[in-house]
C-alpha cells in the first residue's frame, strides 16, 4: 500500500543539501557539534550518522482516565526492550509518566511536536475520556481531556488506542458509567485508529504494534473492529494449552480442587477464554512467562468490550440483566419451564371443567357414530 | 512580592496532579494540591459480586498493581470469615515483595532520579573516572570505562539527533543540580539498566498471578494451585524460577539502587532539612508471618507517630468509628450530612459534585473545593503515610532489622535521625525498606518451599466461596501497606452483593486538599518553605512532591 | 344430537411434515447438547485428556445438528412461498386486522377457556401462527448467534458468512448469552406446543395429532366452506 507509506521526512543532511550547503559544510558542522558535545574524534562518525538517518517517529502519548498500567505494561516489553524503542525507534515526545519536563515545559514539548511534524506523528492514547460535566472529570493543565484529544488528534498521522480504557472505556465505563467515560473511536473521526485492547495489553503486543508502524511504515492490518489481526484474530480458547482438557470434558469444579492441581480446563469456574480475542495463549505475558490460565485463574475477558458488565467472573454465564447477581439464564429458564408446566397442568384441569360440554358432545358424537356403524352392520 | 505558580501536569508520577503554589522570596509560602481526574470506582462497585471486587479495584492503579486486589480480598475474607491457607499467604507475601522491589526501583530511577541527576551534564563525564567511582561504590559488574564510554556515545548521538524525546525541555543546567558529571552518568546508565531490570522482577506476578500488570487474585487464597507432579501448574520449575527472580532482584537493589542512593545523597544533604511537613506518621502494617489475623507477626509493624515523637507510638484500629474518617469539605463531592461531616468508611458516601471552574481554566478557586481527592484524617489529624512512616514506626518500635539499616545509613551519611523528617529522608527510607523487603522475600520463599516439602499444598479455602453460604449482611475491612503507604478497603455486603465499598488510599492521605478546619495534608504542608530558584522551572517543587511518589489514580479512584 | 359432517382436508404437505419432524428432532438435540455446552457434567476422572473427547463429541453433535437445522429452516422459508396456503408465510406474519381479531378469539376461547365455545381454523389458528412466527424469529436469532460463534472456530464458508455478527452484539460473551437464553424459549415453546397439539386434538377431535403424520385433518363442512369463500 504505497499510499499509506510513511511520508519521507528529509534528514538534517538532506535538508542542508537542499539549502545549498555542500557535503564538506556538513562534515564541518558535525565536527563542530562533536566538539561542542565534548566528543572524541570517533564520535564524529556517530553524529554524522545520526544526522544522515531520518528522524525517529515522533510519538505523543496522552493519558486520560487510566490506571497507567498500559504504560507499565509497555515498559515490560522484552522484544524489543523499551530503552531501545525510545532511544532508537521512536521519539517519545510527550508522556506524563516518563518525561522530564513538567507543567508548561511539558505542554510546550507536545506543541512543538504538533507544529514540527503535522500529519507525521503518531498519537497514542491511554485511558478513556469523560464527556460529562463539560469534561471537568479529567483536566490536564486546566484543559479538558476532550479538548486535548481533539487538538492532538487533528494533526496525527494515526492514533493508537492503548488498552481497554481507550478502546472501550474499561472499568470506569462499567455500569453506571458515572463520568461518561468514552472510548477514543467515538470521539475522533476521520483518522486511522488502531485499537489495542486488554487490561492492559501485553507489553510485547504494544511494542509489536509500534515496531510494525516504524519498520513497515504503515499501520498493521486491522480486523473488523479495528484491532491488529496479528494479535487479536484468535480467541484465548483457541490457543489455550488447556484446550485438550476442555475437549475431553475435564474441568476444574472449584478452585484448588484435585482437578485444579492437575491443570484441567477452567471453563466451569468462569473462564471467558472462549469469548475473548487476545494473544495470551501464544505470546503470553512478561516475555512468555505465563498467562492467567496457566496460573490457574480463568480469563476474565479483559480485552473484550464490556467485560466488566459481563461478569460475574466465577461463572460461565453472565448475570441475567435486571435480576440478582446469582441469577443465571439457566435459573430463570428453569423457573420459566416450571411455571409453564404448572400452567399447563392448571389449563388441562380447567379444560376438563370449562369445556366439559364440548368434550361431552364430541364423546356423544363418537358414540352415536359408533351406534350408526353398528346399525349399518 | 508573592507570585502564584501552577505546575500542571506534574509528570513522572502516576496520574493527574496539579499544584498551585505561592512563591515569595524564593520560597513556597503556601501550596494547594489537586487531583484532576476521577472515575468513581467506588460507585461502580455497588451491586456487584464481592468476589469480583479485587479485579475492579485492581484497576484503580496499574503502577502499584496488586495492592488493591490484596486489600480487597482481605476485606471480603474478613467479612465472610475466611482464613486463607498458609501457602496462599506466602504467595501473596512474595507477590507483595516483588511489587515493592519493582515499584521502588522504578520510582527511584524513572520517576525521581531526574530531579537530582542532570542527564545532559552526564555527557561531560569522564568514562574512566566514572568507572572508578562505580567500582568504588559497588561490585556491580557493568562498570568498565568502556561500558560508560559506549553509553555516553549512544546518548551523544541521541542528543545530536535533535529529537530529545522524554528528555526534551527538562530542567538541565538548573542551579539546584549538584552532582558531578560522573555520578550523573552513573545515574543515567542505571536509569537504562533499571528499565531493563524492572520487567524481570514482576515475573513473580506472572508466575503466581498469570500476568503483570494486574495479576489475578482470588477470594479465599490464590488460584495458582501447586502440583509438583504436573506440568501445567506450580511445580519445581516454576518455584525455581521465582527463587531466581527474587535473588536477581535483591542483587540489583543491593548493588545498584542502594549504592546509587548513597552516592547521590551526600550532594543533597541540605534536603535533609527541607520538605518534612506534618511530622505525623501512620502505618497499618503488613507481611504476616503467622497469618493475616495475627498482627503481631507482621514484618511491617503498625502504629501512629504524632509530632515526630518517636517515643510514643499509638495503636491503629480500622474498625473504630472515631479513628479513620474522610472529609469532603474541600473536595468535589457531597455528603448527605453536609460539607462539615466526616464519615467512617463503612458509612462512607461517594457522590460527585463538581463545583470548580469550567475548563479551560487558569486557576482553581482554592478557597472553595479544589480536588477530587477526599481528605482522610486519623482522630482528626492529618497523617503522612509511606516508606518514611513505615521505617520510622519500625525504628521507633525498636525492631532490630529496621534499626540496623537505618543506623547504618545515618552513620554513612553522617546525619542525625532528625534528617529523616524531610524530602531526602523520604527518598532514603524507600531505599532502606527495599533492602528489608528483598531480604524478607528470601525468608518467605524458604517458608513456602518448606511447607510444600512438608506436604501442605493448599492454596485456596473455598468452603465459603459459594454466596449461598454467606450471611444476609456482612462487613469487612482489609488493609495492607502499599508501596506508597497505608491502604485499606471497607466493604459492606448485603444480599450477596456489594452495598458499599470504600477505599482510603495512601496518596489520598498525602495529597488530599485541606480538611474543613483548614488543616493541610502532607503534600501541602511539605511544600511550605521549599526553595524555588526559578519560578519558570519548578524543579524543587518536583523534588518534594516526587519524594512521596504520587499516585493520583489511586488517590481519587 | 346431530352429528357434525367432517371433511378430510390435506393440510400439511409431505415437505412440511418432513421439515417438521426433522426440525423437532434437531431442536431437541440442539437443546440437550447446547445445555451441556453451557453447563458440562462434572466428570471427576483421572483420565488424561488424550484418552477422552466427550465434550468435543457433544459440541460436534451440536454443530452437526446446527447445520441440519439451518438448512431445514432455509427450506421452510422457501416453502412458505411455494407451498400450499396452510404453509404460506401469510399464516404467520400478522398482516391484517382480522389476524389480530382471530388471535384475540383464540386467546379468549382456548387460553382463558371461555366456557363451551370452540374456535375452529383449518390450518393454524392465528395465535398458533403468530407463535410460530416468533419461533421463526427465534430460529433466525439462533442461526445468527450460533453462526457468529461458530465463525470464530471454523474456516468454512458458511460460518464465515456470519463473521459480522459478533460485532453487532459488541462482544462474543453477549452473543453466547443471547444464544443461551434463546434455548429456553425453545424449551418453553416445545412444552406448550406439544400440550396444545394434544389439547386441540382432545377438545376439537379433528385429528390434530396425526395431521403431522399423514397430513390430513378433519374439518367441519361449514368451516370448510367458510374458509373457501
Ligand atoms: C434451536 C437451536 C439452538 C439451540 C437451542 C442452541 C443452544 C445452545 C446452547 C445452550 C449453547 C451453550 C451456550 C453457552 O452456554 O455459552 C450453544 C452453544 C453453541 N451453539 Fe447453539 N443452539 C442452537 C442452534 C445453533 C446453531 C444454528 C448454531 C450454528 C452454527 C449453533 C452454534 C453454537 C455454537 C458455535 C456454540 C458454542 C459452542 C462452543 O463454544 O463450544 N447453535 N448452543
Ligand atoms: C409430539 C410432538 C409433536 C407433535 C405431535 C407436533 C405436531 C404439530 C402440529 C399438528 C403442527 C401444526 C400446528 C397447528 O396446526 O397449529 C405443528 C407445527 C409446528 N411444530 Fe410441532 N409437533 C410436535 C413437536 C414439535 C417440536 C418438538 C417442535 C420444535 C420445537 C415443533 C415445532 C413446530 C413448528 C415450528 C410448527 C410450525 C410448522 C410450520 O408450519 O412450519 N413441534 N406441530
Ligand atoms: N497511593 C497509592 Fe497506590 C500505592 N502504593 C495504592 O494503594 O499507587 Ni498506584
Ligand atoms: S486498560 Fe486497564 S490496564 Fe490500561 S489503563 Fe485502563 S485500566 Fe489500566
Ligand atoms: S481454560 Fe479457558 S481458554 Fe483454556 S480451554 Fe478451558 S475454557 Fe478454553
Ligand atoms: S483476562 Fe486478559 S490477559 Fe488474557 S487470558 Fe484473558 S485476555
Ligand atoms: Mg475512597
Amino acid at each position: 500500500m504505497a499510499s499509506s507509506a510513511k511520508p519521507q521526512r528529509p534528514t538534517y543532511y538532506e535538508e542542508l543539501i537542499q539549502k545549498g550547503y555542500s557535503r564538506r559544510d556538513f562534515m564541518k558542522f558535525t565536527t563542530m557539534i562533536a566538539a561542542y558535545l565534548g566528543l572524541e574524534s570517533s564520535g564524529v562518525a556517530q553524529i554524522t550518522e545520526a544526522l544522515m538517518t531520518k528522524s525517529r517517529l515522533p510519538v505523543i502519548w496522552l493519558h486520560f482516565q487510566e490506571c497507567t498500567c498500559c504504560s507499565e505494561s509497555f515498559i515490560r516489553s522484552s522484544h524489543p526492550i523499551v530503552a531501545d524503542i525510545i532511544l532508537d525507534k521512536i521519539s517519545l515526545d510527550y508522556t506524563e509518566t516518563l518525561m522530564a519536563a513538567s507543567g508548561h515545559q511539558a505542554e510546550a514539548a507536545m506543541h512543538k511536536t504538533m507544529t514540527d511534524y503535522p500529519g507525521e506523528y503518531v498519537l497514542c492514547v491511554e485511558g478513556s475520556v469523560p464527556v460529562d460535566a463539560d469534561g471537568a472529570y479529567c483536566c490536564i493543565g486546566g484543559k479538558s481531556a476532550v479538548d486535548i484529544l481533539q487538538e492532538a488528534a487533528a494533526g496525527a498521522k494515526a492514533i493508537i488506542a492503548w488498552g481497554s480504557c481507550a478502546c472501550n472505556g474499561c472499568v470506569q465505563a462499567a455500569k453506571p458509567n458515572p463520568t461518561g467515560a468514552t472510548p477514543i473511536h467515538k470521539l475522533v473521526k476521520g483518522k486511522p485508529i488502531i485499537k489495542v485492547p486488554g487490561c492492559p495489553p501485553i507489553g510485547e503486543v504494544m511494542a509489536g504494534v509500534l515496531v510494525h508502524v516504524v519498520t513497515f511504515g504503515r499501520i498493521p492490518e486491522l480486523d473488523r473492529i479495528g484491532r491488529p489481526k496479528a494479535f487479536y484474530s484468535k480467541r484465548v480458547h483457541d490457543s489455550c494449552y488447556r484446550r485438550p482438557f476442555y475437549d475431553a470434558g475435564l474441568f476444574v469444579e472449584s478452585f484448588d480442587d484435585e482437578n485444579a492441581r492437575k491443570g484441567y480446563c477452567l471453563y466451569k469456574v468462569g473462564c471467558k477464554g472462549p469469548t475473548t480475542y487476545n494473544a495470551c495463549g501464544v505470546t503470553k505475558w512478561n516475555n512468555g512467562t505465563s498467562y492467567p490460565i496457566q496460573s490457574g485463574h480463568g480469563c476474565i475477558g479483559c480485552s473484550e468490550e464490556n467485560f466488566w458488565d459481563n461478569g460475574p467472573f466465577y461463572r460461565r454465564l453472565s448475570s441475567f440483566p435486571g435480576f440478582g447477581i446469582e441469577s443465571t439464564a439457566d435459573k430463570i429458564g428453569t423457573i420459566a419451564a416450571g411455571v409453564t408446566a404448572a400452567g399447563i397442568a392448571a389449563h388441562a384441569i380447567g379444560t376438563n371443567i370449562m369445556k366439559k360440554k364440548i368434550i361431552q358432545s364430541h364423546i356423544q358424537e363418537g358414540r352415536s357414530g359408533a351406534k350408526e356403524l353398528d346399525i349399518e352392520k | 512580592m508573592s507570585s502564584r505558580i501552577v505546575v500542571d501536569p506534574i509528570t513522572r508520577i502516576e496520574g493527574h496532579l496539579r499544584v498551585e503554589a505561592n512563591i515569595e522570596g524564593g520560597k513556597v509560602t503556601d501550596a494547594y494540591s489537586s487531583g484532576t481526574m476521577v472515575r468513581l470506582i467506588e460507585r461502580i462497585l455497588q451491586g456487584r459480586d464481592p468476589r469480583d471486587a479485587w479485579a475492579f479495584v485492581g484497576r484503580v492503579c496499574g503502577v502499584c498493581t496488586t495492592v488493591h486486589s490484596l486489600a480487597s480480598c482481605r476485606a471480603v475474607e474478613d467479612a465472610l470469615d475466611i482464613v486463607i491457607p498458609p501457602d496462599a499467604e506466602l504467595v501473596r507475601n512474595l507477590m507483595y515483595c516483588a511489587q515493592y522491589m519493582h515499584d521502588h526501583v522504578v520510582h527511584f530511577y524513572h520517576l525521581h532520579a531526574m530531579d537530582w541527576v542532570d542527564v545532559v551534564d552526564a555527557l561531560n563525564a569522564d568514562p574512566k573516572k566514572t568507572s572508578e567511582i562505580a567500582q568504588a561504590i559497588s561490585n556491580w559488574p557493568k562498570s568498565s570505562p568502556g561500558y560508560f564510554s559506549d553509553l555516553q556515545k549512544r546518548v551523544k548521538g541521541f542528543v545530536a539527533s535533535g529529537q530529545l524525546g522524554i528528555f526534551a525541555n527538562g530542567y538541565w543546567g538548573h542551579t539546584a543540580y549538584k552532582l558531578p558529571p560522573e555520578i550523573n552518568l552513573i545515574g543515567l546508565a542505571h536509569y537504562l539498566e533499571a528499565l531493563e531490570w524492572q520487567k524481570e522482577i514482576v515475573k513473580v506476578h506472572a508466575i503466581f498471578g498469570g500476568k503483570n500488570p494486574h495479576p489475578n487474585y482470588l477470594v479465599g487464597g490464590m488460584a495458582c494451585s501447586i502440583g509438583l507432579d504436573d506440568v501445567s501448574v506450580i511445580n519445581a520449575e516454576r518455584l525455581a524460577y521465582v527463587g531466581q527472580l527474587l535473588e536477581d532482584g535483591k542483587r540489583f537493589i543491593e548493588q545498584v539502587y542502594i549504592p546509587d542512593l548513597m552516592a547521590i545523597a551526600p550532594y543533597y544533604l541540605d534536603w535533609g532539612a527541607i520538605g518534612g511537613g506534618l511530622g505525623n506518621y501512620l502505618v497499618y502494617g503488613d507481611l504476616p508471618t503467622n497469618g493475616y489475623r495475627d498482627e503481631s507477626s507482621f514484618k511491617f509493624p503498625s502504629g501512629v507517630i504524632l509530632n515526630k515523637n518517636i517515643n510514643d507510638i499509638q495503636e491503629v484500629d480500622l474498625r473504630e468509628d472515631a479513628q479513620v474518617k474522610e472529609f469532603i469539605g474541600r473536595s468535589w463531592y457531597e455528603y448527605s450530612g453536609g460539607d462539615g461531616a466526616g464519615l467512617h468508611p463503612w458509612a462512607g458516601e461517594t457522590k460527585l459534585n463538581y463545583t470548580g471552574p469550567k475548563p479551560p481554566y487558569e486557576h482553581l478557586d482554592v478557597e472553595q473545593k479544589y480536588s477530587y481527592l477526599k481528605t482522610p484524617r486519623w482522630r482528626g489529624h492529618a497523617m503522612e503515610v509511606g516508606p518514611l512512616a513505615r521505617v520510622l514506626v519500625g525504628y521507633a518500635r525498636g525492631r532490630e532489622d529496621f534499626k540496623e539499616v537505618v543506623d547504618r545509613a545515618l552513620s554513612t551519611l553522617n546525619v542525625p535521625v532528625t534528617a529523616l523528617f524531610s524530602t531526602l529522608g523520604r527518598t532514603a527510607a524507600r531505599g532502606l525498606e527495599s533492602i528489608l523487603v528483598a531480604g524478607w522475600a528470601q525468608e518467605f520463599y524458604d517458608a513456602l518451599i518448606t511447607n510444600i516439602r512438608n506436604g501442605d499444598v493448599r492454596m485456596a479455602e473455598t468452603t465459603n466461596f459459594d454466596p449461598k453460604t454467606w450471611p444476609k449482611e456482612a462487613k469487612g475491612v482489609g488493609h495492607t501497606e502499599a508501596p506508597r503507604g497505608a491502604l485499606a478497603h471497607w466493604i459492606v455486603i448485603e444480599d450477596q452483593k456489594i452495598k458499599n465499598y470504600q477505599l482510603v488510599v495512601p496518596t489520598t492521605w498525602n495529597a488530599s486538599p485541606r480538611d474543613p478546619e483548614g488543616k493541610r495534608s502532607a503534600y501541602e504542608s511539605a511544600l511550605l518553605d521549599t526553595p524555588v530558584a526559578n519560578d519558570e522551572q519548578p524543579l524543587e517543587i518536583l523534588r518534594t512532591i516526587h519524594s512521596f511518589d504520587p499516585c493520583m489514580a489511586c488517590a481519587v479512584h | 344430537m346431530k352429528n357434525k359432517v367432517l371433511r378430510r382436508v390435506y393440510v400439511w404437505e409431505r415437505p412440511v411434515r418432513l421439515y417438521h419432524w426433522l426440525n423437532a428432532l434437531v431442536i431437541v438435540a440442539l437443546c440437550i447438547t447446547g445445555y451441556l455446552i453451557g453447563a458440562p457434567l462434572a466428570i471427576q476422572s483421572n483420565a488424561e485428556a488424550s484418552h477422552s473427547y466427550w465434550f468435543g463429541i457433544v459440541r460436534f453433535i451440536h454443530f452437526l445438528a446446527a447445520y441440519l437445522f439451518f438448512f431445514n429452516f432455509i427450506f421452510r422459508i422457501y416453502w412458505g412461498f411455494v407451498g400450499n396456503k396452510y404453509a404460506n408465510w401469510k399464516n404467520f406474519v400478522p398482516t391484517s386486522k382480522a389476524f389480530f381479531k382471530e388471535m384475540w378469539d383464540v386467546i379468549r376461547i382456548d387460553i382463558f377457556l371461555k366456557r363451551n365455545r370452540e374456535h375452529l381454523a383449518v390450518g393454524h389458528n392465528a395465535l398458533a401462527g403468530f407463535i410460530y412466527f416468533l419461533t421463526f424469529i427465534a430460529f433466525a436469532i439462533q442461526c445468527l448467534t450460533g453462526g457468529g460463534l461458530y465463525a470464530a472456530m471454523s474456516d468454512g464458508w458458511l460460518p464465515a458468512l456470519f463473521a459480522w455478527v459478533p460485532g453487532v452484539f459488541g462482544n462474543d460473551q453477549t452473543l453466547r448469552m443471547v444464544h443461551h437464553i434463546t434455548m429456553w424459549f425453545f424449551i418453553v415453546f416445545a412444552i406448550i406446543h406439544v400440550y396444545l397439539v394434544f389439547y386441540h386434538d382432545f377438545v376439537e377431535g379433528r385429528g390434530e395429532m396425526s395431521s403431522m403424520g399423514g397430513g390430513w385433518k378433519f374439518i367441519e363442512e361449514e368451516v370448510f366452506h367458510k374458509h373457501k369463500a
